[in-house]
């Protein structure tokens, strides 16, 4: 139709705003490519130039080798790795095992052991800390991987995206499968776990994704240099270096590049991952 | 007779049910329950993280004491932190909000899909960044000699001034919002493009037929029926807001003075880890808790009288 094609002043107008927020959210993301490149000098000039001149690796050199050369960096994004990773292999496991139980089997106090695990998703973590951090002083597992990824084990937003989903898978399966005689495990692990694998990629990319953000916890549980997790790495890094801004975004590059590669091969579970809070609703 | 055997297929369902729920509800009766009811406790007592001796019985002391008015004064009182975590929400998810809701409208519009695609995942990209790296790139950028002041300046045509980004009370407010607003600004555009294409596509094609024009589409049509999406986006992302933590702690690690974005998050972990006041800070989280409780109990209400049916 003519209509749509027609340029009109909203046109312009909407353009703009779409162009400027396009702007305003990859600037920052391509100035630390670019600065990371950079000696402080360049990236501290006035007018700033976008084009690094030469290659300053350097930054990468620093970056990895830390305030002390000591290469705690290495340690520290190992930490990180082997936390997310881990919490999002029990998150998917515990909350598919619960969502399974909630959605397929009838017993007393169903609805009410679910209402309880939703009922916790209105308990913010910040709330639960200083609670948490006394237990994790009393456990005697400050500094420990056990400490960092303990209160993290499984989420109820975990629990109910596995029950929402497995509420729909034919229990004729699940049935026929009991006929020939297969066990209750046998079918979560062979028939029901298989089955799920959208919902499964999106709940252990979130999980991954929280963990990998996570500031608080390792704050509160990581007092050693070499249990500390890739966030307090960035931000003592900062502190210490203060004035090297090109190291700084080469330690932000660095920290970053996990969950780029991701969220390029995985952009879909990404983005749907969001969209799922949209079934919260109603 | 015949009853017996299903009887017990039933019962054995029931069991295996249980076992598989079992591990969840230990996991959240330690990790969440157990928890929060320790909070309310503790919150009763002067508990202190290294003291030996039992904790002194406060009653309710330690809230008395946050909400005292004699110390409102004092730049980091409890009072301030109430202060910073509401200036801190209201600025920063009212235009989340706001803008959010206009652009996904605006790329809903578009004809082609391939813009579309682009334009929602390099909204997105900052949501993949760390916390702690947006608060790292952001201070570069807010640096007296960084590219904050330069645009600033061109935009407002004066040269040289610097606005103090991470030193000024108000900037540094303003900063903590910029940064928070770019990591989430994608993701609750998602959110509500997903809400606008739950919306039948017949609707505005009758409207249109009506001769509704763009802006009657958007106020009669769109919005009401996006109410539901909108009430539950601007929870969520007040939710977001009052559990701001990195972004503040980064800012005020490198030197930005503490006071104005002293936000209740970071008043606890203060209070309670680096001055080791258990009680005290177990109050402020009581008090968080309670705040983000109600909302979500507002956002409950609200959801289920506003069900629409198409």
């Amino acid at each position: 139709m003519q209509i749509e094609r027609k340029i009109t002043l909203p046109k312009i107008g909407m353009w703009i705003i779409l162009l400027a927020m396009l702007f305003f959210t990859l600037m920052p993301i391509i100035f630390m490519l670019t600065a990371s490149f950079m000696t402080s000098r360049q990236i501290l000039r006035m007018p700033f130039s976008w084009i690094p001149e030469g290659f300053a690796w350097e930054n990468f050199a620093k970056a990895i080798q830390g305030n002390d050369q000591t290469y705690i960096f290495l340690r520290n994004i190992t930490n990180s790795l082997v936390v997310s990773t881990t919490v999002a292999v029990t998150t998917v496991l515990i909350a598919s095992l619960t969502g399974y139980g909630l959605a397929k089997f009838r017993f007393r106090g169903r609805t009410t052991i679910f209402m309880m695990i939703m009922a916790t998703m209105m308990i913010p973590f910040e709330a639960i800390m200083i609670p948490l951090y006394m237990v994790i002083m009393m456990l005697r597992i400050q500094n420990s991987y056990i400490g960092l990824i303990l209160p993290f084990l499984v989420s109820a937003f975990g629990v109910f995206q596995m029950k929402q989903y497995l509420t729909t898978f034919p229990t004729e399966f699940l049935d026929a499968a009991r006929v020939d005689g297969m066990g209750e495990f046998g079918i979560f692990a062979r028939i029901v776990f298989p089955n799920c694998k959208p919902v499964i990629a999106t709940l252990a990319i979130l999980s991954f994704r929280s963990q990998w953000d996570n500031l608080l916890w390792p704050l509160l549980v990581s007092q050693s240099e070499r249990m500390k997790t890739i966030p307090q790495y960035i931000s003592s890094f900062a502190l210490e270096r203060s004035t090297d801004e090109g190291a700084m975004m080469a330690a932000a590059l660095l920290a970053s590049i996990p969950m780029f590669v991701l969220f390029m091969s995985l952009t879909k579970y990404f983005i749907g991952g969001s969209a799922v809070y949209e079934s919260r609703k109603g | 007779m015949g009853l017996k055997p299903y009887r017990g297929i039933e019962k054995k369902q029931a069991r295996w049910g249980f076992i598989f729920v079992l591990p969840s509800m230990l996991f959240f009766s330690l990790f969440s329950f157990y928890p929060i009811i320790n909070a309310f406790y503790t919150s009763f007592f002067d508990k202190r993280a290294l003291s030996k001796a039992p904790p002194e019985f406060l009653g309710l002391g330690n809230y008395i004491r946050l909400f005292d008015p004699g110390r409102a004064a004092n730049s980091l009182s409890f009072y301030n932190s109430l202060r910073a975590t509401m200036v801190f929400t209201l600025g920063t998810f009212i235009p989340l909000l706001i803008l959010s809701l206009l652009i996904a409208v605006f790329i809903s519009n578009l004809s082609s899909n391939k813009t579309k695609k682009f334009l929602q995942i390099s909204y997105y990209c900052p949501a993949i960044l760390s916390s702690v790296v947006a608060a790292t790139i952001w201070m570069i950028i807010f640096d007296p000699r960084g590219l904050g002041n330069q645009w600033v300046n061109a935009l407002l045509g004066t040269p040289g001034v610097d606005q103090g980004w991470l030193v000024d009370p108000v900037m540094e407010q303003v900063s903590t919002m910029v940064i928070y607003f770019w990591k989430y600004i994608g993701y609750f555009v998602i959110l509500f493009i997903t809400g606008l294409a739950s919306i039948p596509p017949t609707i505005y094609e009758a409207a249109t037929i009506d001769g509704a024009t763009k802006s009657q589409v958007f106020w009669r049509i769109t919005l009401p029926l996006l109410k539901p999406t909108v009430v539950l986006v601007s929870v969520m992302a007040m939710l977001q807001c009052l559990k701001t933590f990195s972004t503040q702690y980064m800012l005020y690690s490198n030197g930005a003075p503490r006071a104005p974005i002293n936000v209740i998050t970071f008043n606890i972990y203060v209070t309670g880890i680096q001055q080791q006041y258990l009680g005290r800070a177990s109050a402020m989280s009581v008090v968080l808790f309670i705040m983000m409780l109600l909302l979500t109990l507002l956002q409950f209400k609200t959801t289920k009288s506003e069900n629409v049916d198409y």
